[in-house]
């Protein structure tokens, strides 16, 4: 679903790279972590796959399409969440999902329907008449989410999805993230929260100074780091502080 | 749920809706009912400039028409109109354009969505275009209407107007698009887009106040309305030369007048084609070129990584000191801010200098304002008024509360009265305003001969009104702040208490100014400064009474 091949992004001024030759490959049908710390190159990749920074080296294929060759299709085949969703805080909720289902196709009655699914999930039905700006981080969040998931995108791409998020609005995300994946799609999403990665994903890749260094299920962890009956939290640690690089 | 509308036209409707806050209207003005004054007051003080301004054109025509009639070119007033809006679009469309397309905030929502660049290019076009269309039809109607009745126009006319009105802009628009696309491809500045941006206003600023010289100086009229008369009807001078610089213009003119023959429908299609032509190379140039300069300035910059030694000092400083500096700072250094806050600074002393160097002042230039002859009390009080003027103008105090956006919650939480917090933003201000304001006096000061006496004094005099006025300000700013914003220009430019204060700041100068004539009428000059001082403490006691009263009030309601 998801094919990053020696992909490479530098930032102009920098003296390394911000992500250097990742190659990954992340599977349909499945929930894929991204994991590092701050600065790692999580974000720099997420916004490479979604197209909003070029790759200066490689491939990034999306459901077979190549976003060099042919951004339209990988677009298409994404739904994405940024971390701080910046959406038009003069619009109302209803205004922005509105746009959201006319630049993806979406036609009316599976519009209507996928929206009453979602809004009512999150209780967002009473708000959609008001301004975004009105709404709290979480709402904001919220509406993201339901703008990303409007087209049922193949792959679906989350950065940070958790921050900011109450107890119960984070159990619905998880809950969304694992029906999408039930229906055949992808959940690719970078997070901090290792507890939700070790709950939540299928596999996880660890990225630390744009390598990546681990990728695998947590078994498959475990076993290639031989600490059996470890937790990810000491896994991550262990890996990102030592920074020795070993795939599954 | 609204059918489904193409990928363009949604874009462009919500764009519009954004952009104009057509929502942000509705929601506040019709469903929540709240802030139903604000639409009063911008129509209430609309519609007299709309109605002068409809006047003046009216008026205008007439006489253009009757002096163009005498030399054969009845058009002229066509003309005219036609250049202005062309000349207009094309000069302040580059500033519009650069910022729409490559400035704006929405990029990183629109660059992921399956959306062709032609498409986010189109949209934000049509939203700056929309915007000319209305200022346009508020130029052009008039004009179009009292020249159709002095020449006794028919169908063609209308219809021919029509075409014309649609093309008009979007050749204007369309050169400077294409002239941005090519400006951010070659040069790829856009990472520097706060660099950019305090050049562009500086740029914009140079022309303005160069174009304003030229005319002065080219056509020795200082008379506004006859100088408008005279640049639009020299039929040999600036007139020819600009339809020479821009030609549609020209086109636009003769569809119009000569409507009823072939002469007219072949200009009709020159001003057609030639809109037809520039939009294609737009959206061509917009598909190779447009989506790699966006990229460009979502990219931004990073550390080099470098460790850069900086000097941690150990000693501390007042809260109110650190928190005054710390104001002042993040106005100067935010590019937005700076550009409408400190423009003021600078173009106030160079618009006074100007006339001096006009070439219609045959002798000494310094006689026209006779200011060096006027007594160094009134030159004091002079200063004192701009001081304080100047620190309503640049919207500092007005708005300090505005400008903390989101980030309110900092200055909340940190251990200040609100006495303090108040204290603070205005010795910030006083800090840029005193600094803003003596940068233009003592170059003026020196070219005039004033006495270091009379700065000195009327320094002191403006640095005592304008805190007691930055006081004001501040309060009424911490009444109803404007947070909500996410483009931070908006805190700024966009808020009705930098509007209100720039009223309340020329209401206490008017007084002011009043007490100086009046003084200088009766040759009581000395009692300037006395006043002054009495005037500053007034107000001073006034502002601390109330944030006395009022300000825990309303900062704990924010």
């Amino acid at each position: 679903m998801l094919k990053l091949e020696g992909v490479t992004k530098r930032y102009k001024g920098a003296n390394v790279n911000a992500v250097d030759q990742l190659d990954l490959t992340v599977r349909p049908g499945e929930i894929f972590g991204f994991l590092g710390p701050n600065g790692a190159g999580k974000t720099t990749t997420i916004k490479m796959i979604v197209g909003l920074l070029r790759a200066d080296r490689g491939r990034i294929i999306v459901n077979g399409h190549d976003m060099a060759a042919d951004p339209m299709a990988v677009k298409r085949s994404i739904g994405y969440v940024p971390d701080n969703p910046n959406l038009y805080p003069r619009l109302t909720g209803l205004e922005y999902l509105n746009l959201i289902g006319d630049v993806y196709g979406v036609d009316g009655p599976t519009r209507k329907r996928r929206l009453d699914y979602f809004l009512g999930m999150f209780e967002l039905t009473g708000a959609l008449g008001d301004l975004i700006q009105s709404y709290s981080r979480g709402m904001q969040q919220k509406l993201a989410l339901t703008g990303a998931l409007l087209h049922q995108p193949p792959l679906f791409i989350l950065d940070e999805p958790m921050v900011g998020l109450d107890p119960r609005s984070a159990h619905l995300f998880k809950k969304v993230m694992r029906e999408h994946v039930n229906q055949g799609n992808t959940v690719f999403f970078s997070t901090h929260v290792l507890e939700v990665a070790e709950q939540l994903c299928d596999r996880v890749g660890i990225i630390n100074k744009g390598q990546l260094i681990a990728c695998g299920t947590m078994d498959e962890l475990r076993q290639a780091s031989g600490q059996v009956g470890s937790n990810l939290e000491k896994l991550f640690l262990e890996l990102t502080d030592s920074g020795e690089a070993y795939e599954e | 749920m609204k059918p489904m509308r193409s990928r363009f036209w949604a874009l462009y409707g919500t764009l519009l809706k954004d952009h104009y806050g057509l929502s942000a209207a509705k929601y506040y003005y019709i469903k929540k009912k709240q802030r139903t004054w604000e639409p009063i007051v911008i129509v209430g003080s609309l519609i007299p400039v709309a109605v002068m301004a409809v006047a003046f054109i009216w008026n205008l025509t007439e006489k253009l028409f009757l002096a163009g009639l005498a030399f054969g070119q009845p058009h002229l007033a066509l003309l005219n109109g036609a250049l202005l809006v062309s000349l207009a679009g094309l000069f302040f469309g580059f500033f519009s354009v650069l910022s729409a397309f490559y400035f704006s905030t929405d990029l990183p929502v629109l660059v992921p969505l399956p959306l062709r660049s032609w498409e986010i290019l189109g949209a934000k076009l049509g939203v700056v275009l929309t915007g000319q269309y209305a200022l346009n039809l508020l130029i052009l109607l008039p004009l179009w209407l009292r020249y159709g009745l002095l020449a006794g126009v028919g169908v063609g006319y209308v219809l021919s107007g029509a075409v014309v009105f649609i093309a008009l802009p979007l050749l204007p628009l369309t050169l400077a698009s294409i002239l941005t696309l090519l400006f951010m491809r070659v040069v790829n500045v856009s990472r520097h887009r706060d660099k950019l941006s305090l050049v562009g206003g500086l740029l914009l600023l140079v022309l303005v106040v160069g174009f304003q010289f030229w005319l002065q100086s080219s056509l020795g009229v200082d008379d506004p309305e006859l100088l408008m008369e005279q640049l639009l009807s020299r039929a040999d001078g600036i007139i020819k030369m600009a339809g020479r610089v821009f030609p549609p213009s020209v086109w636009a003119a003769q569809a119009m007048a000569y409507a009823h023959t072939w002469q007219g429908w072949l200009n009709l299609l020159y001003l057609a084609a030639a809109s037809a032509v520039a939009l294609f190379i737009l959206s061509f140039l917009g598909e190779k070129v447009f989506l790699q300069g966006v990229l460009a300035g979502l990219e931004g910059t990073r550390g080099s990584g470098k460790a850069r030694a900086v000097r941690i000092e150990g000693q501390s400083r007042s809260p109110l000191l650190n928190l005054g500096l710390l104001e002042a700072k993040l106005f100067v250094r935010h590019p937005g801010f700076a550009l409408n806050g400190l423009v003021g600074y600078v173009l106030f002393p160079v618009m006074v200098a100007l006339p001096l160097f006009g070439q219609n002042l045959q002798n000494n230039p310094f006689e026209l304002l006779a200011l060096d002859q006027l007594p160094p009390l009134v030159v004091a009080g002079g200063l004192a008024l701009y001081f304080m003027f100047m620190t309503a103008m640049s919207m500092i105090p007005a708005t300090t509360f505005s400008r903390e956006g989101r980030h309110l919650w900092i200055i909340r939480s940190l251990p200040l009265t609100i006495d303090q917090v108040i204290a603070a933003k205005v010795l910030g201000a006083q800090i840029v305003n005193t600094i803003g304001c003596l940068v233009g006096v003592v170059p003026v000061a020196f070219l005039l001969g004033w006495g270091p006496a009379a700065v000195v004094v009327g320094t002191t005099l403006g640095v005592l009104l304008a805190t007691a006025l930055a006081g004001f300000l501040v309060l009424f700013d911490l009444r109803k702040p404007m947070l909500d914003w996410i483009n931070p220009i908006k805190a700024v430019k966009s808020n009705l208490n930098a509007i209100v204060g720039l009223f309340i700041g020329l209401g206490f100068g008017f007084a002011l100014g009043l007490l100086l004539y009046v003084n200088m009428r009766s040759g009581t000059l000395w009692l300037i400064p006395l006043e002054f001082v009495g005037a500053a403490l007034l107000l001073g006691l006034v502002v601390r009474s109330l944030v006395r009263r009022w300000a825990p009030g309303l900062w704990a309601r924010i």
